[in-house]
């Protein structure tokens, strides 16, 4: 119901912050993940949100893309693991696990603020309604 | 003579909901029958939007139970935003009730 937008843009706001928290799980979840030298690492998840134009009357935020970091990753020497080439390195993607803490905090604040938004919004539509009930 | 309340009635706009209520002096023309949109279409129009609403959070609610919801705040919003929609047109037509209950009333 076009009365009631307020709820439909914070849900997109909602639904782009819970991608996020999905791609830092993502990238938390493979910062172990070791592969041999001729293979390339595990790329760091980006998400990319764009505003959906206001003026078109439709606001909000989508995701855009999905973009990967770097497959280089940073080659440690582990002579003893399966997957070590014949020099005895392998590779590890290159996850700052501070940096993905710190982007952890902000999707979840995120995610909190857009929640919040939706509950001011309908405690606000809820007492211009009792408006009508006197 | 005119009426004395005419100056207030020629001040609200001639569209939408009170288009048919506008009150014909001696002098102006009446009002032209179903010029304006009519309370009960309005009615019908906020109704079927309600529908729309409440169908989108039964699907949901589907979804939920069913394990195929991708966003749990997707069904949440959704069952809110019926909850309002609901609350919204009970108002609108309790006060439209209670208008016709008081011009019922009225001493003739």
């Amino acid at each position: 119901m076009a009365v009631f937008d307020t709820l439909g843009i914070s849900a997109s706001g909602l639904l782009a912050h819970r991608k996020w928290l999905d791609a830092v799980s993502d990238n938390i979840s493979n910062i172990n993940t070791a592969t041999s030298t001729d293979k390339s690492a595990f790329k760091e998840r980006y998400i990319e949100a764009q505003a959906v134009d206001y003026g078109s009357g439709k606001g909000g935020v989508r995701v855009a893309t999905a973009q990967f970091g770097s497959g280089e990753g940073r080659v440690v020497y582990e002579p003893k693991n399966p997957l070590a080439d014949k020099d005895g390195y392998v590779r590890y993607p290159d996850i700052d696990l501070g940096d993905q803490m710190a982007q952890l905090i902000m999707a979840q604040r995120g995610y909190q603020a857009n929640l919040s938004v939706i509950d001011r919004a309908t405690k606000s539509y809820q007492a211009a309604l009792q408006l009508g009930k006197g | 003579m005119t009426s004395p309340i005419s100056s207030i009635m020629s001040s609200f706009p001639t569209s939408g909901v009170g288009a048919d209520m506008s009150v014909g002096t001696t002098t102006s023309t009446a009002a032209t029958p179903g010029a304006g949109t009519d309370f009960a279409s309005v009615l019908a129009t906020s109704l079927d939007g309600l529908q729309a609403t409440q169908s989108k959070a039964d699907g949901l609610a589907l979804q939920a139970a069913s394990g195929d919801l991708k966003d749990v705040h997707d069904y949440m919003i959704a069952s809110n935003e019926a909850s309002l929609a609901t609350q919204m047109v009970v108002t609108i037509k309790n006060k439209a009730v209670d208008a016709f209950n008081e011009i019922m009333r009225m001493p003739v």
